[in-house]
């Protein structure tokens, strides 16, 4: 089955790469923001074939990292994967930028592993630019959008209008099928350093303000976030002969599925240095406190990526780590990652010369804070479609995240759906059981965010079945089957190690052998020999002391071949030490699915329904706009009754009005995802009138 | 996993209807309604509602569906029998949830009600249903039509309220505060693995965090084990509330047994010391089953056999329910100042506070002015509920049976209240899986970390259950509070 491409039967073919304004232009998908997040929404539309526009401010900002030089870590690196799996960019660029691979949590078990890299900021911006001039389909345009255009609302759908296109900085339109916003830090982004502000999105990069209030005009609830950046150092003026050094990973493991290997040679690979804050730190940052606007005031910052000045308020009288990290293989500049700070930049010079290894470093950059709005995610749905304009979508930092994965894998969700918008099919979501962009975006859109969302492990309920060993077999498939931005090539890779993880459970199952002549094979693992049944290989792969190599060894014939194919013996071995929790959890992953497709219309006025509600549950209902019976039990406060309440009533209407008009249902063959169990049911109803 | 032909879909629909028939938990709850008539209506839901059936009746052949049939109910541990009472087996998909369901009516005292979930509690695959639950699984399976849907919401909201009220009452003194304790230990614990997890060695969250988490672990293991093992003593003997009726000798200790049972079971003699042995019987009051206990009249007996005698009452008094003080009237009216430490001698030492009804026997023998007396010091609020009855005459006897059925209702708890048995045996259970979680964590700690974290998640929930869950900020707040991470 191929992919569904978008036929576009007025308009004649794309365009050349550098498109100069037009009038007349029209487009299927229009992406304003060419970051991590819009560059994976723009690829991934234009992948499902819609005719995409990419509006940055600067093509050469393209692909910038704008912050700490790596991508990835612990719970990053696994959306990275996932973004992958849905053959997105950056962990593919990644695999070609990097200089420095260490996977965090090794001894902590597959699960949680971290994957991160330092990465060429150079190399990176270069992959990425050309990544994306040369993407069919895709056309990247310079300038800013000042305006939305709208139109009358689709009947079908909530909402108050219908987005139709973007007006651009120059006055010039372009008609769209679908927009997404991703817009970054730049709404009305503040830069501030010391006492000082300007607008600013970035350092040296203009703010977007029409844009910001064109949203406030719309109605949309807005909130003000902040985050900081450290200054940059020259490398030739560090003396690292005295701080600790950090190697990366002799053996790096790429992100990518569909990477072999990276492009760096381990050897040639570059290593970070540890260095740490002191006392005079401390003294000249509490000296200076008044001359700090950024902390002082009440925007909300990241807890886990705070500036130096509010580690050192939180927790006074400790040295803090300090780790120095190389920008590129041919850069002078080191980022000094934990030290972000927003003093006035001879103050920033003073601290730095008070550290160990930084005495005699030269600031090349200030450090500085940025704050931004951003827009309330629980306005959205869960493919990040804004109920109240259709067609508009907003994805990345814009909605209140941190990170440049969290923006790619909500970037390219929203670039898959607005692709499958503008071709009428139904959105492609992904739920809490089965990804962590689930989890990610389903934390966003229904319970908000007051500070920048960052993802954790312990976010995720399921993290014994998500995986990023397993994130290919959970996702590729779907996007393959549903979305039509997945290639066939990652499909066919998946499905056959998918098949052979599947037959490998079942051949390992097979193998059997009694617990003495286990012990006697395997000295090393402590088997109970009262157990007189015969004990599966299976089983003894758990063991820590156990691989598939060893195993190949005593099966030869049945297991050799496998063995040999190292990924899929080391899957296979993940696979079934997780094998007896993850079906444990299963039952609990079945509850959350079934409460998930129990849809809830999209347009329910929850002050006028005729159902047994108190008015605190209407408010909260109203404000969280909760999609589907599990989004309701999420929201704090809400009360069984108020849920049952609820079901009867949709049923109740349902029943009278002959079905509530769900949107993007079209016929479709699997019936999962939007099913609405409410519907007929094939038994006849109990006879037995009792109360509960 | 993913449904693409038609025979997965047909699949997938018949698991939808029959709620994935081989993975689902059975749930069991008490079912409203029915308290004062003394049968409570036990009922299961799920797939192994069979096989609950077949064990608590001790039977392989389950009844024919939907007909109504007397069985013995036992504890399948220990044989032990619970009651007699009426089974109804509705096999999916005609029952009310649409799953296989099964009924138990059983006599509706809190001993025999909670000696069934408690049995229904130990077998496999079985668990307290959780509010509303129920009726979710109706609604899941397509269930409920619109008649029967009306009024559910209040009731489940009743219901719910309830048994939010009723857990509330039990969080407040030492229980409450202990289980609050348990609970914030365990989400440090959970919150500082869960730091180690997501911070690396490179983010300053050292090694000798997880020794913490084991130590902690540790204890709370200890503790849990404690107060399960503890909490056996306190359960209430089956078969009913037990009234014990206790006072001095010829105080019509007999007289009063033999008029609630309105017959004589007890030799009644006017001799001081007659009843030696412990005269027990069972009976209905006012729709609550009862086992009434006649003790020997407590005083220093010289005779041996009144000893043993004396000695057994004072026993049955320690496990009493409820105490019926009876006290000679005529005896303490010239000085109704006496009546506090009259009724002192009578009952047990405290804690815990029993109920108690004090019973002024004889009072066809006072005089007008002595009554008035008397009932003036009956009326300080230091003294239990009192009343004035003759067993002779039977006056008194309307305001006593009042009095002792509000007693009753008190202690049994109204079922359409919210179980007290059941939130007890739920809160049992809970902490039982609470501390099997934590056993599991401890022997797989050398294992996989998550693994191990998601025993440590496991406990935190089934403790959650009786305090209240957390949710992932909770633990990030705690995690950002007490280690400095950032970048």
């Amino acid at each position: 089955m191929s992919p569904p491409r978008l036929l576009s039967l007025r308009l004649p073919p794309p365009w050349s790469r550098r498109a100069g304004s037009d009038a007349a232009a029209r487009y299927d998908v229009v992406v304003i923001g060419g970051g991590h997040a819009g560059t994976e929404a723009a690829a991934a539309a234009a992948r499902g074939g819609a005719r995409t526009l990419l509006v940055t401010h600067k093509i050469d900002t393209i692909g910038q990292m704008s912050c700490n030089p790596s991508f990835g870590g612990i719970g990053k690196g696994h959306l990275m994967r996932e973004v992958d799996a849905l053959d997105g960019l950056c962990a593919r660029l990644c695999d070609r930028s990097g200089v420095h691979y260490k996977m965090l949590n090794r001894r902590k078990g597959p699960a949680v592993w971290g994957l991160r890299a330092q990465v060429d900021r150079k190399l990176y911006k270069e992959n990425m630019q050309k990544e994306i001039l040369n993407t069919p389909f895709l056309t990247v345009h310079e300038g800013s959008v000042e305006d939305l255009l709208l139109k009358e609302p689709e009947s079908e759908h909530p909402g108050k209008c219908q987005v139709s296109g973007v007006l651009l900085g120059d006055g010039s339109k372009v008609h769209a099928g679908s927009v997404i916003l991703t817009t970054g830090t730049f709404l009305r982004g503040m830069v501030l350093i010391g006492l000082e502000k300007h607008p600013a999105g970035r350092l040296g990069d203009q703010s977007s303000t029409g844009l910001a209030q064109t949203l406030e005009k719309l109605g949309f609830a807005v909130g003000r976030l902040k985050t900081g950046t450290p200054p940059r150092l020259a490398k030739d003026t560090i003396d690292f002969s005295i701080l600790a050094r950090q190697w990366a990973d002799s053996h790096p493991v790429p992100f990518s599925f569909l990477s072999e290997t990276v492009w760096i040679k381990p050897e040639d690979q570059l290593s970070c240095y540890l260095t740490y804050t002191n006392p005079k730190v401390e003294k000249i940052i509490h000296d200076n406190l008044y001359l700090n606007n950024h902390v002082k005031e009440t925007t909300k910052g990241p807890r886990y990526c705070p500036s130096l000045e509010s580690k050192v308020l939180r927790f006074p009288n400790r040295i803090h780590q300090l780790w120095l990290e190389p920008e590129g293989l041919d850069s002078n500049i080191i980022y000094p990652q934990g030290m972000s700070m927003t003093l006035p930049p001879e103050l920033q010079e003073q601290v730095i010369t008070c550290i160990q290894g930084l005495e005699k470093a030269k600031m090349v950059q200030p450090g500085y804070g940025v704050q931004y709005d951003f827009l309330d995610p629980r306005q959205l749905t869960a493919s990040l479609e804004s109920r109240l304009v259709q067609r508009l979508f907003f994805a990345g930092q814009i909605n209140g995240t941190t990170g440049y994965e969290e923006a790619a894998a909500q970037g390219i969700i929203a670039g898959i759906n607005a692709c499958l918008r503008v071709c009428g099919k139904p959105p492609f979501t992904i739920s809490r059981t089965e990804g962590y962009i689930g989890v990610l975006i389903d934390d966003l859109t229904t319970l908000g965010t007051s500070e920048p969302y960052r993802m954790f492990t312990s976010r995720v309920e399921f993290r014994a079945f998500l995986r990023p060993d397993n994130a290919d077999s959970r996702l590729t498939p779907r996007g393959f089957e549903e979305t039509g931005c997945v290639s066939r090539q990652r499909y066919e890779r998946t499905s056959q190690i998918k098949a052979a993880i599947e037959e490998g459970v079942a051949v390992l199952k097979s193998l059997q052998l009694p617990p003495s002549k286990w012990s006697s094979l395997i000295p090393e693992i402590v088997i109970s020999s009262s157990r007189s049944s015969p004990v599966r290989a299976f089983d003894i792969l758990q063991y820590p002391e156990v691989n598939m190599e060893l195993l190949a060894r005593i099966f030869p014939e049945s297991l050799g071949k496998l063995a040999e194919w190292r990924e899929l013996a080391e899957r296979l071995k993940i696979e079934v030490v997780y094998k007896l929790c993850t079906s444990n959890q299963q039952q609990e992953m079945e509850e959350v699915r079934r409460d998930e497709a129990l849809r809830l219309p999209e347009n329910l006025d929850y002050f006028t329904i005729n159902a047994s509600l108190s008015q605190e549950m209407r408010e909260k209902l109203d404000s969280n706009r909760p999609q589907t019976i599990g989004a309701v039990s999420r929201i704090p406060g809400i009360t069984p009754a108020a849920i049952l309440n609820l079901l009867r009533f949709v049923k109740t209407n349902r029943q009278r009005t002959g079905g509530i008009k769900v949107p993007f249902r079209t016929g479709r063959s699997l019936p999962e995802r939007n099913t609405d169990v409410l519907g007929k049911s094939e038994f006849q109803s109990s006879n037995l009138s009792r109360a509960f | 996993m993913r449904a693409g032909s038609c025979g997965s879909l047909l699949r997938w629909l018949a698991k939808r209807s029959y709620g994935c028939a081989q993975q689902r938990d059975t749930v069991f709850a008490v079912s409203s309604g029915h308290g004062k008539c003394g049968v409570a209506v036990i009922r299961t839901s799920g797939p192994a509602s069979a096989t609950a059936l077949r064990r608590l009746t001790g039977r392989d052949e389950l009844p024919r569906p939907r007909a109504v049939a007397l069985r013995r109910i036992r504890d399948p541990g220990s044989a032990e029998p619970l009651d007699r009472g009426l089974v109804v087996w509705f096999p999916g998909p005609h029952s009310f949830t649409g799953e296989d369901c099964a009924e138990l009516h059983v006599h509706g005292g809190p001993a025999v009600v909670s000696g069934v979930l408690q049995a229904l509690g130990r077998l496999p695959g079985l668990r307290p249903a959780e509010p509303g639950e129920f009726t979710k699984r109706a609604f899941q399976n397509g269930k409920l039509d619109l008649t029967e849907a009306e009024g559910l919401g209040d009731l489940i909201h009743a219901e719910t309220e309830a048994q939010r009220r009723q857990a509330l009452r039990q969080m407040e003194g030492e229980l409450g505060q202990l289980y609050q304790r348990w609970s914030q230990e365990l989400t440090q614990a959970l919150a500082y693995i869960e730091a180690f997890i997501d911070f690396s060695e490179d983010d300053n969250v050292e090694e000798d965090v997880l020794t913490r988490v084991d130590t902690a672990v540790a204890q709370l293991d200890r503790e849990l084990r404690g107060h399960l093992q503890d909490g056996r003593r306190g359960e209430r003997l089956r078969g009913g509330v037990h009234v014990v009726i206790a006072g001095p000798p010829n105080a019509g200790k007999s007289s009063l047994l033999n008029l609630l049972c309105q017959r004589p079971a007890a030799i009644v003699s006017p001799v001081p010391g007659t009843t030696r042995d412990v005269v027990e019987t069972t009976l209905n009051v006012g729709g609550y089953p009862v086992v009434l206990s006649d003790t020997a009249g407590l005083r220093d007996a010289r005779d041996p056999v009144e000893q043993e005698g004396v000695s057994r009452a004072r026993d049955r008094l320690q496990q009493a329910d409820l105490v019926l003080a009876v006290l000679d009237a005529a005896e303490l009216a010239p000085q109704p100042g006496r009546l506090a430490g009259a009724l002192q001698a009578v009952l047990p030492p405290s804690p815990p506070p029993r109920p108690c009804l004090l019973v002024l026997n004889k009072a066809d023998l006072l005089a007008e002015q002595s009554r008035g007396a008397l009932q003036q010091a009956c009326a300080g609020d230091t003294l239990p509920p009192a009343c004035l009855l003759s067993c002779m005459t039977r006056e008194g006897t309307a305001t006593l049976l009042r009095l002792l059925g509000g007693q009753l209702q008190h202690i049994c708890g109204d079922p359409l209240v919210g179980s007290p048995s059941l939130t007890q045996t739920r809160h049992r259970l809970h902490l039982t899986s609470c501390l099997d979680a934590l056993g599991r964590y401890h022997r797989g700690r050398a294992g996989d970390l998550v693994l191990a974290a998601e025993e440590l998640r496991l406990a935190r929930r089934h403790l959650g259950r009786i305090t209240g869950q957390v949710g992932a900020e909770d633990i990030l707040d705690i995690v950002f509070r007490d280690f400095c991470i950032g970048k």
